[in-house]
């Protein structure tokens, strides 16, 4: 059968249908992004915090903006080859776009990539510290938790005597963890109890498991399926029972309604228990640790206090919470932005509220790097008066440097000032522009502070550069992620017709060049999405 | 199809040109935005570098959609499509007017605060 419409136009539309759908298609698609670029400008007006603006490397960002204008153009020329019928210039168009596909998305990996190990942390005072963590000892060595593997999270430290499991919602391989590090501490993990209870309906108290066992995730699975068995039985004793006295209210009080005796019937639990028809729940199963040692826990892992810390597998953890600080291995950025942001909000001198933090008072680094970042504000605002003048009506300066300029130290500022040089003067290589820092290189220089402890209490919230950081990475992650698969399902598309094309070219080519036609107004849309986001993320 | 061979081989030059210019509005985006004595407005981001760098972005993406996508010679129904679907892009970004400027907003419903989104932009901040 013959599709109608692919390549002689439709009387009513003048156009071939599949032009007619893409173009609903993108009409969807425009709404789509749309709706993403104005919940940006929403997040941005409502932020309560300084918004990153001018955050992101723009050398990779310009790049990528040249690779996908550069594939709008190749896949026209593709189209055109067609309509000319030039197969082999169709082929090299073709492929460069798709070469050009893949170009954007190693960028865009790389990106990503720097991002997601990447740390943030905000003080409780509002002063924001970015780097690496990595636990390293005065030697240089890094400390090595108890796989030997290098430490590179922070981790909640709690020096436990206990450790009591919930039946149905322990997570096994937090167990075995769990297990993993006390065997390596030289502890042992045994139920602190006998596990007893009544098995069998009119049975008496059995011993399930005794005390001094040993932790193991068959024991525990042994209890709960004791437990679970328990449950779903006594639901079933507890449902007919108040079955029965329904029966009997209704019996007794006829012609009521129901919600009129309802406050009477009642399941007698006492005589329940007694009739022994009950079996015993368990729904917590205790153990101890000795001697008491030392566990790691990932933060996100625990709700840590003081005697008592909880996992999220509802895991109690008995014990004291040690000094837990998050080690930073390379800090790469300090940002008072937020800090000063809430002084001002306060009616307080934004200036002595950065020098009264705590980062500033209790790490030299910091200290000297504000000194610095003061001399090069200093200097900006002289050079700014000079250049520019004073506003007559106003008698302030016309400008003057930005908050970021104010309250931001980030790598290339401490390169600029290893180099003892001006702001935007130290000398970055190419491949740092995309990579970030090379810290390694630069160790020699103690460039970056390699050894920056935060206590844990003065750590107000920590996360890597995901959407979790702020609603800015949010954002940011899901226009361009989605963008990102719009490239990838566009390559494909294009590929197809590049590699699987031949055969229609032969028989009928005028219905190709109308395929990539509309391959391509979807490429074009890719494009012009790209258009907009590079401006707003990497220049606003 | 109205786009012969023909039409197709004198468009090339088209083309290449709004190639080109993408290329240099692409460059240009990113001179205003990064060299200080090109900045328009204050020192730093701010209104006029948004307005600025949106209408060359917005210029950019009608190129793109008036030539490469051929929208400056379609066929009606498509920017009757197109055109339905911009609408409602405009309406979402009308209702961002609307949260700014409601009507019923009282400032002490949430507190004290200043409503002012950006107090690092004033001049206070020294």
């Amino acid at each position: 059968m013959e599709i109608p419409y692919v390549v002689t136009p439709r009387k009513d539309t003048g156009l071939f249908n599949s032009k007619i759908a893409i173009w609903l298609f993108l009409a969807s698609e425009v709404m789509l992004f749309g709706g993403f670029f104005s919940a940006y400008v929403f997040l941005r007006l409502g932020a309560d915090y300084p918004w990153p603006e001018r955050t992101l490397p723009v050398l990779p960002g310009l790049i990528n903006t040249f690779v996908l204008i550069g594939s709008s153009v190749t896949v026209v020329f593709a189209w055109a080859s067609l309509k000319m019928r030039k197969w082999r210039h169709f082929q090299i168009y073709m492929g460069i776009t798709i070469a050009c596909a893949a170009l954007f998305m190693v960028f865009k990996a790389i990106e990503y990539n720097v991002k997601f190990h990447h740390q943030a942390v905000r003080l409780s005072d509002y002063t924001v510290v970015e780097g690496h963590l990595g636990y390293e000892k005065e030697n240089g060595e890094y400390v090595l938790d108890h796989h030997g593997s290098k430490i590179e999270e922070n981790q909640i430290l709690i020096e436990s005597s206990g450790v009591t499991f919930n039946t149905v919602r322990f997570h096994a391989p937090w167990v075995e963890e769990l297990l993993s590090q006390a065997s390596h501490r030289k502890a042992r993990i045994r139920l602190a109890t006998d596990v007893t209870g009544r098995t069998a309906e009119g049975g008496e108290a059995v011993t399930i498991a005794k005390a001094g066992e040993p932790l193991s995730i068959d024991l525990l699975e042994k209890i709960k399926e004791v437990h679970l068995k328990a449950r779903s039985h006594n639901g079933a004793v507890r449902t007919a029972a108040l079955r029965s006295e329904w029966k009997k209210a209704k019996a007794e009080n006829p012609g009521k309604k129901g919600w009129e005796i309802s406050s009477s019937v009642n399941i007698d639990a006492k005589a329940l228990e007694e009739s022994k028809t009950l079996l015993s729940e368990i729904p917590t199963i205790a153990f101890t640790v000795e001697p008491p040692v030392r566990f790691d826990f990932k933060p996100r892992d625990v709700r840590e206090g003081e005697a008592q810390s909880r996992l999220r597998d509802d895991t109690v953890i008995d014990g004291k919470l040690l000094a837990s600080p998050m080690v930073f291995h390379y800090v790469d950025a300090i940002d008072f932005r937020h800090l000063a942001m809430k002084a001002v909000e306060k009616g307080q001198d934004p200036i002595s509220a950065v020098e009264n933090s705590w980062l500033i008072k209790n790490h030299p680094f910091a200290r000297e790097a504000w000194e610095w970042n003061k001399g090069q504000v200093a200097k900006l605002e002289a050079k700014l008066l000079e250049d520019y003048g004073v506003d007559r009506k106003t008698g302030l300066p016309k400008r003057e440097p930005t908050a970021k300029e104010r309250y931001r130290m980030d790598w290339k500022d401490f390169v600029a000032m290893s180099d003892g040089v001006d702001r935007g003067q130290g000398k970055i290589a190419i491949k740092e522009e995309f990579m970030g820092p090379d810290y390694k290189g630069r160790e020699s220089s103690k460039t970056f502070p390699e050894h920056f402890s935060l206590p844990r209490e003065q750590v107000g919230f920590a996360s890597k550069f995901t959407p979790a950081w702020n609603t800015y990475y949010a954002i940011y992650f899901t226009i361009t992620a989605l963008h990102g698969l719009h490239v990838i399902g566009g390559a494909l598309v294009l590929a197809f017709y590049l590699f699987f094309g031949r055969k229609m070219y032969d028989t009928n080519p005028e219905w190709l060049a109308n395929r990539v036609e509309i391959g391509g107004l979807f490429w074009h849309f890719v494009d012009l999405v790209w258009i907009f986001v590079f401006p707003i993320f990497y220049l606003m | 199809m109205a786009d012969t061979a023909e039409a197709v081989r004198k468009s090339i030059r088209t083309y290449l040109f709004v190639g080109g210019v993408l290329f240099l509005g692409t460059i240009i985006t990113v001179l205003v935005a990064t060299v200080p004595w090109l900045d328009v407005g204050h020192h730093g981001f701010d209104t006029w570098d948004a307005v600025l760098g949106l209408a060359i972005a917005a210029t950019k993406a009608s190129l793109v959609a008036a030539v490469f996508m051929h929208l400056n010679h379609e066929k009606k129904p498509v920017y009757w499509i197109f055109g339905s679907g911009l609408v409602f892009v405009v309406a979402l970004f009308a209702l961002i007017g609307l949260a700014k400027n409601d009507p019923i907003h009282d400032p002490l419903f949430y507190g004290s605060q200043s409503t002012t989104p950006a107090p690092m932009a004033s001049p206070t901040m020294r």
